[in-house]
């Protein structure tokens, strides 16, 4: 059963790298809010179906909806609150600057979230999903937990397939260059705001998918389970698999997800430092990343650009390239170049 | 002469108080060739900018097919069919050559998120047309072996080649080329001013900011000269070697540099 749970929640967290993943790897925004819309996703699922509140406990709304329309009305409260804040974020500003926007944006939720307890019961935060429709569908505890990971993972095929014709479509095409050169792509008519900002917004929706997902999974949800620091991790996953190739990011998610967080649990954890084991896991993420960026910054699977196949013929990408015509600053550009 | 396809007049732009621009005033017509030329610093590349959107006027009109575009956006500008490049080739580096120049190809209504979701098969059906198009102007800038390469491994002449078929495939009324020479062996050049020559061929109007006047004096119908931010001399290159103000401000500094 343990290994269900992992599984479970490797493939969560792997629909959530697909998201983020438009955003950052198709996008190139690095953004810090995200993991905000997971925890609105995962709130919103809970509120809107484990019922009233029973003081001293208080949340809002108090609904007992099925949890499968929980979670849907939960995605378009996410989208709405990412509507709001890419709306202010994703207009001028852009790298270090958009990043600190958003991480101020989910730092600000976040205290709300702990502070203003009729919201969401501040620190003690929510709970009570505890295997939705077990009963209904006849199941032991085990059963439900094995038929909740079936149904996480064909979620996440559904997604990956999704990501995947979005990826190679022309919108994947359009918001790719505006990554690439906003200047240019805008000289060639695209809107760089609004694309960038549709894009946003469909990562965040699979965040908020993610929320509702992750609220049946653990059942309970409070500020604890939602450290911006969560965010590191999926970042991680999505450059060691491949940042821009949602194949490669879903291999990163399970292989920096479970080789992380199980390896490290065999590591000695002396009863003095009970926060060894986790301390030391920051650092090996840390310094993957570096290893990652040093030796192979495209990740495992590096992002795919559909080929041409036409009549005339047409070399693979990385061969060896034609040099026809060079010029001084042709050369400058290629020495300036990643290896 | 045919009627003008883009009539500016009265612009103005200051940076600080510094004025970048004043009261620059010329038509370009349909279908002709029109060199932009000037010393650094004349203003010839704020103009492209206020032009083509990337920047707002103080004051002064511009308008394109009749139409006024002072304060759209770069984007809508370039839908109207204005297309600029820069100084540099700006190509969409991590991006296939084939990719670079179907997105020039601009079919819009195909980027849309939901379209592009649930059509997925009809588009790429429709798209099999733009891509014999493209590989056909890949062919004429001797690309289309490399049409699978990421646009970063290519060479700087092939980067500028490529900058000149995106704009083939864009099929804009007016083009706008900044500085296309920059960096150019005489070759490419060649290759460059013979695109240009097609684009006028096919009836698009050319603007072209330029430091090289041999390449001036062989593409362009007409010569527009700046200086200090102000329009000094307008007509057929060579009315404008005997401009002493013309002379005195740019040609006879051109006599040095060969």
């Amino acid at each position: 059963m343990y290994w269900v749970s992992v599984f479970t929640e490797a493939a969560i967290f792997a629909i959530l790298a697909l998201g983020l993943d438009v955003v950052w790897g198709w996008g190139g925004d690095f953004d810090l809010a995200f993991y905000g819309y997971l925890a609105i996703g995962s709130y919103m699922t809970f509120v809107l179906s484990i019922g009233k509140p029973t003081p001293p406990v208080e949340y809002i709304i108090g609904w007992h909806l099925p949890v499968l329309i929980a979670i849907l009305i939960a995605v378009v409260v996410v989208v709405g609150v990412a509507a709001v804040v890419g709306a202010i974020a994703l207009r001028n500003l852009r790298g270090i600057y958009f990043a600190v926007t958003t991480l101020g944006a989910v730092s600000a939720l976040y205290l709300l979230v702990e502070n203003y307890t009729p919201l969401f019961d501040g620190y003690n935060g929510v709970y009570g999903l505890i295997n939705p429709g077990q009963t209904a569908l006849n199941l032991t505890y085990n059963g439900y937990r094995i038929v909740f990971m079936v149904l996480v993972f064909v979620l996440l095929f559904g997604c990956y397939l999704l990501v995947q014709r979005l990826s190679r479509s022309p919108f994947g095409r359009m918001v790719r260059s505006v990554r690439e050169d906003e200047r240019a792509a805008a000289a060639y008519g695209r809107q760089i705001f609004f694309t960038k900002y549709r894009a946003y917004l469909f990562g965040a929706a699979l965040a908020g998918l993610t929320g509702g997902l992750f609220a049946i999974f653990i059942s309970a949800f409070n500020p604890s389970a939602w450290t911006p620091a969560e965010l590191l991790l999926i970042y991680a996953a999505i450059l060691a698999g491949g940042r821009g190739n949602p194949r490669g990011v879903i291999l990163g998610v399970f292989v920096v997800y479970i080789g992380f967080i199980e390896l490290t649990r065999y590591l000695p954890s002396p009863a003095s430092r009970p926060d060894f084991g986790p301390a030391l896991r920051q650092v090996l993420i840390g310094l993957m990343i570096i290893l990652v960026l040093r030796f192979r910054p495209e990740g495992i699977f590096r992002e795919r650009p559909g080929l041409d196949t036409g009549l005339a013929p047409a070399g693979r990408p990385r061969q060896a390239r034609v040099q026809v015509l060079t010029t001084r600053e042709g050369q400058a550009a290629d020495d300036g170049g990643p290896g | 002469m045919s009627a003008a396809l883009l009539e500016i007049e009265n612009l103005t732009k200051s940076f600080g108080g510094v004025h970048a621009i004043r009261n620059c005033t010329f038509a370009i017509p349909e279908g002709q060739v029109v060199g932009l030329i000037g010393p650094n610093g004349a203003g010839k590349s704020t103009v492209v900018d206020l032009v083509s959107g990337f920047g707002r006027p103080d004051s002064g009109s511009v308008r394109f097919a009749g139409e006024p575009i002072i304060g759209k956006r770069p984007d809508v500008i370039s839908r109207l069919g204005l297309i600029r490049t820069f100084q540099t080739p700006r190509e969409w580096r991590n991006l296939t050559v084939m990719d670079n120049v179907l997105l020039a190809r601009r079919r819009f209504a195909n980027e849309s998120l939901w379209r592009s979701l649930t059509r997925a098969r009809r588009i790429r059906r429709e798209e099999e047309a733009d891509r014999a198009a493209v590989r056909a102007i890949l062919e004429r800038f001797q690309l289309a072996e490399l049409r699978n390469e990421l646009a970063l491994r290519l060479s700087g002449g092939q980067k500028r080649l490529l900058e000149f078929a995106r704009i083939a495939a864009a099929e804009a009324r007016l083009i706008i080329l900044d500085e296309p020479m920059g960096g150019v062996n005489p070759v490419l050049g060649a290759r460059i001013g013979e695109a240009v020559g097609q684009f006028a061929g096919e009836g698009r109007s050319v603007i072209v900011v330029e430091h090289n006047l041999p390449f001036i004096e062989r593409t362009c119908h007409q010569v527009v000269v700046m200086d200090l931010g102000e329009v000094i001399a307008q007509g057929p290159f060579s009315s404008l070697r005997d401009n002493p103000r013309v002379v005195d401000a740019y040609l006879g500094m051109d006599q040095s540099h060969g």
